[in-house]
């Protein structure tokens, strides 16, 4: 496993022989696409993640690859290059059923890899949830062109015109109807073909679509359920070791001194050095180097936030911004509140990990990060190394939620590798992963309106969001910014709702344009908006477009207990997110979205004391467990607009939501997360 | 360092560890079982679960000295090709996003079913409970036992 899994990475793009053309791909934007001789290329291993492939082909044998995204080889096996991170959001998959679609194969023969980290993808960040709402169309471009190519060279082996054959489930089929050739037994011909230029590669009709727009389970899945997927903590190259790294607990400080006897004395510590960020403890073992790390006599050097504290932070941010009341004081119509949202961690199941292998004049990176291009280029930075020398290779990653857009990890594990001369596993345990976070910033948020004398407001009410970027780290967060806006700006309609005796679903839609309207119109018809609930029951609403795109509205259904325990019981989830390209993923990131935002609503938060984190793992930073998994039912709006993304939509709406209906269960308005039970006790 | 017997998957191996660390450790590093999965190391994900006799244990704060002989199951031993009615109902559910918390839920879920062939929706959470799934994959994990308690 561990030599097939190198060899894998070793492959591909690089030993090939590569002729770079430029063309002009979507939304102006120009990528280089490498377009590649097709004869005398290696034969790809199938990656360990992928299915069994069918017998080996002949090591002569030829391979159709017309751009830098696939190759048809003799067994007509479609393989797939996914450029972007997998973590969960099933990118791997969508990408290559995008591509097979245009080829017009079966899924069945579509293999996916994971594409080396090279600018001939244009930018390879996996963020933002923009990968297919960026690559729908060159990626069908791409599948299009490899399938023209095949129709050409069937018909110019029966001397027809291309045009008046088809494809159908990897054969060209003749215009006789009768005689049909497969792509295997085309592609030698095919890679002798001139690569159509973009604007000539005939795209299918939406109508004909067969793979998009049809539940496609996880191509990795089958791998996922026997442990035999590959994330980066479970790589392992020769002779590596083992290495845990102490950081400072409080943030901006540094190492004053430390002493390393106690840690070499540990059986199975090779070495304890000090890099950038701390004391690295290296060792035969994961369990070795956390118990040297264990046992490290650290001087450590304050930084100038040691007095720093959330409530401090709060109350900095709040200080020179409006405070609610303000409107009132104005006299007139107008209604004001302010929302908190505290730090929040991402703590992704897969702590932050990273196996390095730095030699003199080359480096090998293994790691599950969302950005393998800056990876690559801040080891170059820290290394010297030209970029050629340097390969990054991204297995599956447990979680990403934005928390490996970073790569700080990369760099401790080059740092370490480079210092003790030997490839190295880093290991992070929860605790450094849940206190050395960049964490969604805490902020003071305040929204005002001016209301009309029906107690409307004129438009959607703007959030005044004042976040604390310095200091603390921080950084991108699943959903970032639209979380906190969505929290303050949907509680805020709710409480004009309320006050002015209107329906807050009704409230949306006066303010909403119609394709956000029809998306809480329909959330709320299949909630049964308006229909009684038990006692002590309630129900919230809440309507957002991340990013602008993709509509999200979501009603929650919750009770509150009299020690002021909240259930959720049911969230009805409604989304437009364009063309779907895989609906049981959209509603898997529906479900997984929700589930993410409940536990920023009701159970974690990240407090800061004496300039340092207090949380440190599961125990004082609660995830939302199977026992308190409401039902979820996703709705998806059917549309042909262009794709947009779903990773992070799921998330914004779902803390006002269920704020919302613990107000309509209590009365009580809850203004800062997460939701605490003594907010709430005999409400 | 001690010598220290272990029976994993039907297999007897013996390993040059020191006997205080954790079975995880042992599994992954040594044995290079890596299907089981660190996600905290205080017994507070199920990221780690192994079968242990049977039973459902968390080898993240197992000390190998204490395993002795006993047969250990892991993923990688749970079926001979991932046709465990689990592992296929995980399939047909599309449970996995990351997949990352997915061989510990299935070893619980997997030590639960044996116990209790057709577990109601409290049994399901009296034993699940522990498992942690940070992309949320709940409500599939909830249908993929009850389906395979089905097919049982
Ligand atoms: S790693 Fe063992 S329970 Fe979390
Ligand atoms: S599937 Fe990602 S943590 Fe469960």
């Amino acid at each position: 496993m561990k030599a097939e899994y190198k060899q894998r990475q070793a492959s591909t793009l690089s030993r090939r022989k590569f002729l770079k053309v430029s063309v002009a791909a979507g939304a102006g934007l120009t990528l280089g696409i490498y377009l590649s001789g097709c004869q005398g290329s290696p034969t790809p291993t199938p990656p360990p993640t992928s299915p069994p492939a069918p017998a080996a082909i002949p090591e002569e044998a030829g391979l159709l690859e017309p751009n830098v995204y696939l190759t048809v080889d003799r067994r007509g096996i479609a393989t797939i290059r996914s450029f972007r991170s997998e973590m969960g959001q099933g990118i791997r998959t969508a990408m290559a059923m995008i591509v097979a679609e245009e080829l017009d194969v079966e899924w069945p023969a579509v293999r996916i890899e994971q594409s080396p980290t090279d600018p001939a993808y244009g930018n390879q960040v996996t963020g933002g949830s923009v990968s297919i709402s960026q690559h729908y169309s060159i990626l069908r471009q791409a599948g299009g062109a490899a399938r023209q190519m095949l129709v050409t060279a069937a018909a110019n082996r029966w001397r027809v015109e291309a045009k008046s054959c088809r494809t159908e489930s990897g054969e060209v089929i003749h215009p006789d109807g009768e005689q049909r050739l497969s792509y295997g037994a085309l592609v030698d011909a095919a890679a002798e073909l001139p690569i159509p230029a973009q604007r000539e590669v005939q795209l299918k009709d939406p109508q004909d679509f067969r793979i998009i727009g049809t539940p496609v389970p996880l191509y990795d899945a089958p791998q996922m359920v026997k442990g035999s997927a590959i994330y980066g903590s479970d790589v392992s190259v020769p002779n590596m070791l083992y290495a845990t790294v102490a950081r400072c607990p409080e943030f901006g400080g540094k190492v004053g001194s430390f002493e390393a006897a106690s840690a070499r004395a540990v059986a199975g510590v090779h070495d304890v050095i000090q890099i950038d960020s701390g004391i690295a403890v290296v060792a035969d073992d994961t369990w070795a180097a956390i118990q040297g790390r264990a046992v490290l006599d650290i001087t450590w050097q304050e930084g100038s936030y040691a007095d720093w504290d959330s409530a401090s932070i709060r109350q900095l941010l709040a200080k020179n911004a409006p405070q609610p009341g303000e409107a009132a004081a104005d006299g007139g119509a107008a209604l004001d509140a302010a929302y908190d949202i505290p730090y929040l961690a991402h703590a992704t199941m897969e702590p932050m990990t990273c196996v390095a292998d730095m030699r003199a004049d080359r480096c090998e990176v293994w790691a599950p990060t969302q950005d393998p291009q800056a990876a690559k280029r801040r080891v170059g930075f820290i290394t010297g190394l030209p970029q050629e020398a340097i390969i990054i290779h991204v297995p599956h990653l447990g979680g990403g939620f934005g928390r490996r857009l970073e790569v700080d990890y990369v760099v401790e594990a080059v740092q370490i590798s480079q210092a003790v001369d030997a490839p190295i596993k880093l290991v992070w345990t929860r605790e450094d992963d849940i206190q050395h976070d960049f964490y969604h910033p805490l902020s003071y948020n305040y929204v005002r309106a001016e209301l009309d004398d029906t107690g409307r407001p004129a438009a959607m009410p703007g959030v005044r969001s004042h976040p604390m970027l310095f200091g603390v780290p921080t950084g991108y967060w699943r959903s970032i910014e639209h979380f906190t806006e969505a929290f303050a700006r949907e509680s805020f309609l709710d409480e004009i709702a309320a006050r002015n005796n209107l329906d807050p679903h009704e409230l949306r839609r006066e303010l909403l344009p119609a394709r956000a309207s029809a998306v809480v119109d329909l959330a709320a018809a299949q909630a049964g908006w308006g229909s009684p609930l038990p006692e002590g029951w309630g129900r919230g609403i809440a309507y957002y477009a991340t990013h602008g795109a993709t509509h999200v509205a979501q009603v929650a259904e919750v009770s509150v207990a009299p020690d002021g325990a909240v259930r959720v019981h049911r969230v009805v989830c409604a989304v437009d997110c364009g063309t779907v390209v895989n609906p049981d993923t959209v509603k898997a990131q529906m479900e997984g979205g929700i589930v993410f935002g409940l536990t920023a609503a009701l159970k974690a938060g990240i407090t800061i004391k004496a300039g340092r984190t207090e949380q440190s793992n599961f125990h004082d930073y609660p995830l939302l467990r199977m026992d308190e998994m409401p039902v979820v039912e996703v709705h998806i709006v059917p549309s042909d607009e262009d794709p947009s993304g779903i990773g992070e939509m799921g998330v914004p709406p779902i803390a006002p939501a269920v704020a919302n209906a613990i107000f309509a269960a209590t009365g009580k308005r809850l203004r800062r997360l997460p939701i605490r039970a003594e907010d709430l006790r005999g409400a | 360092m001690a010598t220290v017997p272990l029976n994993a998957n039907g297999q007897a191996h013996s390993v040059e560890v020191s006997s205080d660390t954790p079975l995880l450790w042992v599994l992954r590093d040594t044995l290079g079982l890596t299907g089981t999965k660190y996600g905290c190391g205080i017994g507070a994900c199920g990221a780690c679960t192994v079968h242990l006799d049977g039973n459902a244990v968390r080898s993240c704060t197992l000390p190998v000295g204490q395993v002795g002989g006993r047969p250990i199951t892991t993923i990688e031993g749970l079926s001979t090709d991932g046709d465990h009615p689990l592992q296929q109902a995980w399939l047909a559910e599309n449970v996995s996003q990351c997949g990352y918390c997915q061989p510990g839920q299935i070893m619980a879920a997997a030590a639960l079913v044996a116990e209790n062939p057709n577990p109601s929706d409290a049994d399901i959470d009296a034993a699940m409970s522990g498992n942690l799934c940070r992309c949320g994959t709940y409500q599939r994990i909830r249908r993929a036992i009850h389906r395979a308690a089905q097919e049982v």
